[in-house]
């Protein structure tokens, strides 16, 4: 067992059901450890580097030391960069919610976790009740210290009118931080919301540091819910994230990641169709370079008949980095007339360059449309000289074809303004 | 009147995967004439445009090209073509995800920068490239679509041309510009090449058969068989090719 399971003091402690729940997550985590070169969901990106004990977990203590009684971190940082667009914004500094005030509308609930978990008996429903910690050793880590985090809730047939956006920033101040973060994320029927995440760094450069989220997202009857995520956390840094993801009849979840940065990173995301008419639709892009690890895994399950799925997955793969791609379709007996998708295609700028791609398809229904698809290449030579033999400078030429390699997925995202803005970001 | 050459090739030898193709070809095109270099199948007719556009893969083994009095063979192909080189490909590339826009935007940039001019905005490009689109029957809506993905082979000829008409270029290279053309297509193309001639501008047409000669008229027609020009003359030989064919220029084999 590694040195990520400590003795951390938690707010909270007095609440039985919690402490239970963290006493849950810690036995769970022990029972698997570390996953190895052995752990089948882990054999291509390894999490080497987190057998350590000098990761500093985010307690209320530090909260203080980090961000004062005021909730405000207070260690060197740039201006405070918002997005190009409106949006109501929420911010995690070191994984510390600065408190600012928002005008929600009607039908819409932001509150951090913990007041949740104190507060709001309705949380009970939902906390945990998700993810499968027996199997996700980093989800029985993150239960093992709940905490940190956000309860969202869109009320039956509301809809948001501008996107939500978690900005969760790290800064230098704590070396070797280890953040947990949980948020709930519920649309009641008929609800529809656009939720952005974005996961970078901020005077923290050089520092080492691990964020461990586990998203629980439940998706009422005919509920809608388009979930971007932007992953650029800093070079050294390991992030972690599970987002787990129920969808009822004739609910929609829609979701896009654009992953840069970090050492080693996955974003891995389980849907669970579980009525008629879900739908669900996950869409990637990495783009990386250096020694950098970045892995998409997906795995979406078609429990009832006439669901829908669809996986469009993109990356750019230089120096000496390594993407991956594990991506699961399984339809159950019952999922008749359902039709998954998945296809994953990987541009090679180096010869150092690697991708491994492990789709899978598991069908146990009849009258089914399943269909995957990998590949992975370099830049096309005749593409390249058609464009230099019309001026265009070798480098500018390599870019437009890389850039051209993202149009595809990129054009998945049906906001204009959230599909500029990763654009921008992508370049 | 003392003619400039532009482009001078002397004894070049050149080829491509292991194969010598081009063996000691001399050419020289002097500035505002229009040659036409006329050849079998096979004969290495797409491997000489190639080679002075800089193509990879294209190993130049022996001689000289002069390009406007540089040394072409050290040069770049994108160097090559914001000197003014262009070769109107037979078989232009599709790029998937690449607006026609777009691609065109940076071209003509990267051409206006190196001549110091300055580099055209978004809307002005786009005003310009629509109008120039215009005259040779290209919509707005052929504009946005990628580079040549399921373009017809009229459509992209077209756009070669659309891009000769923009560049500008003093040496333009068609590489059997009619192939897969019909004869408006054939018209539209040739009228397009012809209104960029001019006083200081060089043509090369390379082709199979005669069939373009009658709408972009060479000053000279040189006849290429194994690897080099083994007879040139004015445009009669065209002509006189079309009706013996190329059996007495290629060697038994
Ligand atoms: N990339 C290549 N690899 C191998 N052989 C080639 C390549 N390009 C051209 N060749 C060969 O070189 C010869 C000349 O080809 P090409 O220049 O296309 O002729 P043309 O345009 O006159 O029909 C042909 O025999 C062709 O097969
Ligand atoms: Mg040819």
């Amino acid at each position: 067992m590694g040195g990520l399971l400590q003795q951390a003091e938690l707010p909270g402690a007095n609440i039985p059901w919690l402490e239970a729940l963290r006493e849950k997550g810690r036995r769970a985590f022990a029972a698997q450890g570390m996953p190895t070169a052995k752990t089948e969901a882990w054999k291509y990106t390894r999490p080497r580097d987190l057998q350590t004990d000098d990761f500093v977990i985010r307690t209320t203590d530090n909260d203080k030391k980090c961000c004062g009684e005021a909730g405000h971190c207070s260690c060197e940082k740039q201006e405070e960069q918002s997005l190009p667009f409106e949006c109501y914004e929420i911010c995690f500094e070191n994984g510390c919610l600065q408190h600012n005030h928002l005008h929600l509308p009607r039908g819409v609930t932001v509150m951090p976790l913990m007041e949740a978990i104190t507060e709001n008996d309705e949380i009970k429903a939902y906390l945990g009740k998700s993810v499968d910690i027996e199997h996700y050793p980093f989800a029985a880590l993150n239960t093992a210290y709940l905490a940190g985090g956000l309860f969202i809730r869109i009320a039956g047939n509301t809809k948001l009118d501008k996107p939500l956006a978690v900005l969760n920033r790290t800064h230098s101040c704590h070396e070797n931080l280890f953040c947990n973060l949980r948020n709930i994320i519920v649309l009641e029927s008929g609800a529809e919301a656009e939720l952005i995440e974005s996961f970078t760094y901020d005077g923290a450069e050089k520092s080492r540091y691990f964020n461990n989220i586990v998203n629980e997202i439940y998706i009422g009857r005919k509920a809608s819910l388009r979930h971007c995520k932007f992953q650029n956390e800093a070079f050294k840094a390991v992030h972690v994230s599970l987002s787990q993801v129920k969808v009822r009849e004739g609910g929609n979840y829609e979701s896009f990641c654009l992953q840069r940065g970090a050492n080693l990173a996955r974003n891995e995301t389980k849907v669970l169709l579980t009525e008629e008419q879900a739908r669900a639709e996950v869409n990637a892009a990495y783009i990386m370079n250096g020694w950098a690890t970045i892995d998409t895994t997906t795995d979406i399950e078609h429990l009832s008949p006439q669901t829908y799925s669809d996986q469009l997955v993109r990356g750019i793969v230089g120096g000496n980095a390594k993407g991956v791609f594990q991506g699961k379709i399984h339809i159950a007996p019952e999922a008749v007339k359902t039709e998954g998708t998945q296809q994953h295609k990987a541009l090679l700028l180096t010869d150092t360059a690697e991708v491994d791609c492990k789709p899978e398809l598991e069908i146990f229904a009849d009258d089914v449309k399943c269909s995957h698809g990998a590949a992975s290449g370099e830049l096309d030579e005749e593409q390249l000289f058609y464009l230099r033999s019309r001026g265009i400078g070798e480098d500018e030429a390599r870019q437009i074809l890389i850039d051209a390699y993202l149009e595809d997925v990129f054009a998945r995202i049906r906001s204009e303004k959230i599909k500029d803005w990763l654009v921008s970001l992508s370049g | 009147m003392t003619k400039t050459p532009l482009l001078e090739i002397e004894d070049l030898y050149a080829r491509v995967a292991e194969r010598e193709i081009i063996k000691g070809l001399n050419l020289t095109i002097n500035e505002g004439e229009v040659h036409a270099v006329m050849g079998p199948n096979g004969a290495g007719k797409s491997t000489l445009s190639y080679v002075l556009c800089g193509k990879p893969g294209y190993e130049i083994t022996g001689g000289k090209i002069r390009f406007k009095g540089m040394d072409l063979l050290k040069m770049s192909p994108e160097e090559r073509a914001r000197e003014g080189m262009f070769l109107i490909m037979q078989y232009p590339v599709e790029i998937p995800g690449v607006p026609v826009t777009t691609f065109l935007k940076h071209s003509v940039n990267a051409v206006r920068k190196h001549r110091n001019l300055p580099e055209l905005d978004t809307m002005e490009f786009i005003k310009f490239v629509r109008e120039e689109g215009k005259k040779l029957g290209i919509s707005a809506d052929m504009l946005k679509r990628p580079v040549n993905v399921g373009f017809s082979g009229g459509e992209k000829k077209r756009l070669e041309t659309l891009q000769l008409a923009i560049l500008k270029p003093c040496f333009a290279i068609l590489d059997e510009a009619d192939s897969g053309l019909d004869i408006d297509a054939l018209k539209v193309v040739a009228d397009g090449v012809n209104a960029e001639r001019g006083e200081h501008n060089s043509l090369l047409v390379i082709t199979h058969y005669q069939r373009l000669l009658n709408y972009i008229v060479p000053d000279f027609v040189h006849i290429f068989a194994d690897g080099h020009i083994v007879k040139s003359g004015g445009k009669e030989l065209a002509q006189e090719l079309e009706e013996t064919g190329y059996a007495q220029f290629v060697k038994e084999k």
